[in-house]
């Protein structure tokens, strides 16, 4: 269950900021990433939500800055 | 609606466009709100059509500007969103005096005068209408976002040129919800205000403004029988039996697709049966049932017999000289509906909903199918001409001789030159032509109004009429002439599919050829740009003995000596000037 949860978040990132889901590591951010601005940081949000039927609140989606916490906050609302 | 989740439409918009080399459709929004995330949703719906569209956008908060820089895109889209057209107008505008509110409703009146004219020459505008739901849903009374709103739209409509198309807003806005349609949180953080399914609805909802321009307007509406048109199978249950009146429960619901099906006929759409069923039973219901609201004279097409519905409908489109995917058609049943789908991919299909009072407004939501851009009395006269091109492929059997059957028809062409009262019909035309059509370019009415008014382009279109009726205005050549160096170039050259076949086409380009040689031009060049459904036309100039300069998979260039030329001179069709 936790892997697929996490392999569906990769799939989203993937589709996001257009590149292959094994170039994203547990430290990938927009640092590592070229393309993670802050249009596609949101695209990615609301696209992670669409994905789980879930909601971020401000807070979160402000610290949702790599891909571990990106984990870690969307498997605690699954 | 869009049944994609966004990270999908993401991925398949990007295969899509790596699959693509049609040429690049350019669609521009301009907004006053961040609406990036419309651009992979709106090019995913339309590359899924073929076209290749491309979606940019100008600069945040700049759309009188941006207005000017976009006239050369396909498509310029107008995102003006009410309440940032001043910084948090949605809760300061109840406290501004009469004064204050009459100034910025007269500073958003002088930018809208200059959007509309800078988008008067664009190829289609698109504008927003304004929209307070978005604060104001859950006001009892109509409040000072209302009033402005309706005043905006008020002035919009009363000024909008014929180019620029508006969008209701709020029709986006009901199909999603208020509260699925608006993300606030990223509107007071980033001034974002809409999610992904309001985008969704907003895409589907211009995607048939965008795909009538491109000539993708759907003509056909072909409808199954039994269970479709009327409830009941005719050839089991009988004449007395089929259920289509008005003051019946399901009839009612059969009467009202009937009534749809009249209205949609009114406007030009073709009406076709396709059914299974025997073709004696069938015209009985046609003539003489006191609840068919449909009769012969609506029918155009009408292939009811036992043969399988992918031959049929082959049929309809062949007869109807019209592409199979300019065909929608209706059935019930899950056998026939999935057998089209499978074959004829490009014909649209329905399927009456299990739910029978769900008919209806399926019926309603597919009717952006057939929306045209230019809607023109043409398109009324259009139904009969079909007609007769019908009655013609019959009477065509009865002569051994084409040239004594084209004899026998008095054909009579009347050619116009630079004639502005024809313009929307010369516009529509470049946008529907699609099979005999040698350049396949899309132009709008502006666009057809500058060929005419330059100096160094004339524009020729022709009616024709024959015994069996007037076909209207069915062809467009567009040259453009350089006299200094004394060549021309066929810009554009087509013929309405409803007429080819009688070497119109021939007497149309003679004419053309000859007032061209008349000012003066000693070369003409010509092109064929091959499309996916312009074959047919291939070898045109060829047989017009025009010269083949070069050739590649997806252009033939042409030269023509005018000195040399002779024309063809088809003696049986009495050409006239219109003017």
């Amino acid at each position: 269950m936790a892997n697929k949860v996490a392999e569906r978040i990769k799939i989203v990132m993937s589709a996001v900021f257009e590149i292959p889901v094994k170039q994203i590591k547990d430290d990938s951010s927009p640092d590592t990433i070229d393309t993670w601005d802050s249009l596609k940081h949101m695209n990615m949000v609301v696209a992670l939500e669409e994905e789980f039927q879930i909601e971020f609140t401000d807070d979160e989606i402000n610290k949702m800055l790599n891909y571990s916490s990106i984990k870690n906050n969307t498997s605690g609302k699954i | 609606m869009i049944e994609l989740k966004y990270s999908k439409i993401l991925q398949e918009n990007k295969k899509l466009g790596n699959n693509l080399t049609s040429s690049s459709y350019a669609v521009r929004v301009s907004s006053n709100i961040i609406v990036h995330q419309i651009k992979e949703i709106l090019e995913y719906l339309l590359r899924a059509e073929g076209i290749n569209a491309n979606v940019a956008f100008g600069d945040y908060d700049n759309i009188v500007q941006d207005s000017q820089r976009y006239k050369d895109a396909n498509t310029v889209i107008i995102f003006w969103e009410l309440c940032n057209i001043i910084d948090g107008l949605q809760y300061k505008i109840e406290l501004l005096n009469d004064d204050e509110r009459d100034k910025i409703l007269e500073k958003i009146k002088t930018e809208i005068n200059l959007v509309l004219k800078n988008l008067e020459k664009a190829s289609l505008g698109l504008i927003n209408k304004f929209t307070s739901l978005a604060f104001s849903y859950s006001s009892m009374r109509k409040n000072c976002l209302d009033e402005l709103a309706s005043q905006l739209n008020n002035y919009l409509e009363e000024n909008i040129p014929s180019s620029v198309k508006l969008v209701d807003l709020e029709k986006v806005i009901a199909n999603v919800g208020v509260s699925n349609s608006l993300d606030l949180r990223y509107y007071y953080s980033s001034k974002a205000l809409y999610t992904i399914d309001f985008f969704k609805f907003y895409a589907e909802y211009v995607k048939p403004f965008i795909m009538s321009a491109n000539g993708k307007a759907k003509k056909a509406l072909i409808f199954d029988c039994d269970n479709t048109l009327w409830k009941g199978i005719l050839g089991e249950d009988g004449f007395d039996n089929i259920e289509m009146s008005a003051s019946t429960k399901d009839g009612a619901i059969f009467a009202e697709i009937q009534s749809m099906t009249l209205s949609l006929n009114g406007q030009g759409i073709l009406i076709g049966l396709c059914s299974k069923n025997n073709p004696g039973d069938v015209d009985e219901v046609l003539a003489s049932h006191p609840d068919m609201q449909l009769r012969n004279e609506h029918i155009t097409i009408n292939k009811s017999n036992w043969s399988n519905k992918v031959t049929n409908l082959k049929k309809i489109a062949k007869e109807l000289n019209i592409g199979l995917d300019s065909l929608v058609f209706v059935d019930d049943s899950s056998f026939e509906v999935n057998l089209i789908k499978e074959h004829l991919p490009e014909v649209t299909v329905l399927q009456v909903p299990k739910r029978l009072y769900k008919y209806p407004n399926m019926l309603r939501e597919n009717l952006g199918h057939f929306y045209n851009l230019s809607f023109t009395s043409e398109d009324r006269k259009k139904i009969e001409m079909y007609k007769q091109q019908v009655k013609r492929e019959t009477v065509k059997k009865e002569f051994t001789d084409i040239e004594d059957y084209l004899s026998s028809l008095d054909l009579k062409m009347t050619i116009f030159e630079n004639e502005k009262s024809i313009i929307p019909r010369m516009s529509q035309m470049s946008q529907k032509t699609n099979q005999f059509n040698l350049t396949t370019k899309r132009y709008t009415e502006s666009d057809i109004r500058k060929f005419i008014d330059n100096p160094n382009s004339d524009v020729y279109a022709f009616s024709l009429a024959d015994k069996l009726g007037d076909s209207g205005v069915t062809g467009l050549s567009i040259v453009t002439t350089n006299g200094s160096t004394g060549t021309a170039e066929i810009d554009t050259l087509l013929v309405s599919c409803r007429v080819i076949g009688r070497k119109i086409e021939y007497a149309f380009l003679d004419y053309v050829l000859r007032k061209t040689k008349e000012i003066g031009i000693d070369e003409i060049k010509a092109k064929y740009i091959t499309t996916r459904k312009n074959e047919q036309v291939k070898e045109f100039y060829d047989k017009y003995s025009f010269e083949l300069i070069n050739e590649s998979d997806t252009l033939r260039n042409y030269t023509l000596d005018l000195s040399q030329y002779d024309a063809n001179r088809i003696d049986y069709i009495e050409v006239v000037n219109g003017k």
